[in-house]
């Protein structure tokens, strides 16, 4: 009889000991990943300012450089085809952010030609609108870089806490699975340059 | 036999691996370490003007500091003015973009700091200047707002040498359109956290004031042994003590508005505000 009931005094802080060790890990990763998309959200934000820039840039640029017609619809293509490319919160995996950002890049690509086009057009540059233009998308470009990188630290710190042992087993249990990250040299080659 | 000999030497060449690797783990950490101690840190004592690459003379840097110190303590908006030679390889945006968000420019609840980093020119390289905004001044000082500053206030003076009269319009362009959008006099610590701690310290005051009446009207009541001397013994340790600990137990005394002693108080320290990336950048 006494016997049994010690037994089952510690079965049962054993179970309370689990419960409480299940419940700080997954409330510890669940916060970490409200972080993580917390920062993809930012990470989109910045993105949607780029996009939003953009038909303006066309139409100045349009109005001085009208027979650079190819130019200026391969951006306009590339911003249709980025702003299509979403990822969810729920879905941060490599794949989807690769893709992402490869659709992000080709726009990058385009209005970086967009930018150079401009050099030849000396009305162009001497526009007051287009300079201004010029100065948000640089300052765009930087916030890109900014929260990517803000991103990046916040996956990184998620992922190590999904992988360490044994937090691993809750999160594997929950469903929780490392998010994927910014690839920097991609990202760097096809950053437009804006020459001031 | 020998199998288990491979295995030994198996191990023990791995872990001469191990220690191999751990010894070049430390020494890329050590040359990491390098490198990061060539970016300026966290200036000790704080100040706003920073002056490594030594452009202005020490009466420019303290008319400037003051100027700014007393900016910051009447909006509580952080300017902060840092000059350096050589941006190790980076641009001037991300460079500027890193000393704010490594010294924390700017207060965290508002994220309103600026960084004016100057990088004067030299025989080799060209002059680069770069303004980088905190999230909480990115509505009042947009991006184009920066450019033009640079433009139009920075760099006819800097194209004519004048590096302070430069800085000081810019600053002077900066404080209008920052002070447009927070203008709070300077509060160490959170204002809003140090409401509610007045209004719950108030409202328990109140309530063992209350709690005290009514202990001390019912033992009058009721008479007999304790005498009223007691009684009002007793509600001085009580109410007393805590009315004290109101005053001095916050330690808000130490926190240092005040001090810098001696002249119109120092600056008091960067607050932990956070940047996006905004601003502008220009070059002579």
């Amino acid at each position: 009889m006494k016997k049994s009931l010690i037994v089952i005094a510690v079965i049962a802080v054993a179970v309370l000991g689990i419960f409480v060790w299940v419940k700080n890990t997954y409330n510890r990763l669940v916060q970490s990943e409200e972080g993580v998309t917390a920062a993809w959200a930012q990470v989109e934000n910045v993105y949607q300012r780029r996009a939003d820039l953009i038909p303006n840039l066309v139409a100045t640029v349009k109005g001085y450089a009208e027979h650079e017609r190819e130019t200026l619809e391969a951006v306009t293509a590339a911003r249709a085809n980025a702003t299509k490319v979403t990822v969810s919160p729920d879905q941060l995996d490599e794949q989807s952010i690769a893709a992402f950002q490869a659709a992000q890049n080709q726009l990058s690509g385009a209005l970086g030609r967009l930018i150079a086009i401009a050099e030849n057009y000396p009305d162009l540059k001497a526009n007051q609108n287009f300079s201004d233009l010029q100065a948000q998308l640089e300052g765009t470009e930087n916030r890109i870089a900014v929260e990517r990188q803000k991103f990046n630290d916040e996956a990184l710190a998620y992922n190590r806490q999904v992988r360490v042992f044994p937090d691993n087993i809750i999160a594997s249990i929950f469903g929780l699975r490392t998010k994927g990250y910014f690839k920097a040299s991609e990202g760097a080659e096809n950053a437009p340059k804006v020459e001031f | 036999m020998s199998f288990l000999m491979i295995f030994l030497s198996e191990m023990m060449r791995m872990t001469r691996r191990g220690t191999m690797k751990a010894v070049l783990v430390a020494l890329l950490l050590s040359l990491d370490a390098a490198v990061c101690l060539a970016f300026p840190q966290r200036p000790q004592p704080e100040r706003l003007v920073n002056d490594f690459a030594g452009i202005f003379t020490p009466s420019q840097v303290a008319a400037l500091e003051s100027t700014l110190v007393a900016f910051d303590d009447s909006t509580s908006n952080q300017i902060t003015v840092v000059t350096v030679l050589d941006l190790e390889g980076d641009t001037s945006a991300s460079y500027a973009y890193r000393i704010g968000e490594q010294w924390g420019v700017g207060g965290q609840a508002f994220n309103n700091g600026v960084v004016l980093l100057i990088k004067p020119r030299t025989e080799r390289s060209g002059g680069e200047v770069s303004i980088q905004v905190g999230y909480g001044l990115e509505g009042a000082i947009p991006d184009i707002y920066c450019k033009r500053i640079i433009d139009n206030s920075l760099l006819p003076h800097f194209r004519n040498g004048e590096m302070y009269e430069g800085t000081v319009a810019a600053c002077k362009d900066l404080m209008d359109l920052a002070s447009g959008e927070i203008s709070q006099p300077r509060e160490y610590g959170s204002a809003e956290d140090d409401v509610k701690e007045i209004l719950l310290r108030l409202f328990l005051f109140f309530l063992v004031m209350y709690i005290l009446i009514k202990i001390t009207n019912r033992r009058g009541h009721g008479g007999g042994g304790w005498g009223g001397g007691s009684g009002s013994d007793f509600g001085r340790h009580v109410y007393i003590g805590p009315i004290n600990s109101w005053d001095w137990g916050t330690g808000r005394g130490g926190t240092g508005s005040f001090g810098g002693g001696g002249f119109g108080g120092g600056f008091g320290g960067f607050g932990g505000g956070h940047f996006g990336g905004g601003g502008a950048s220009g070059s002579w």
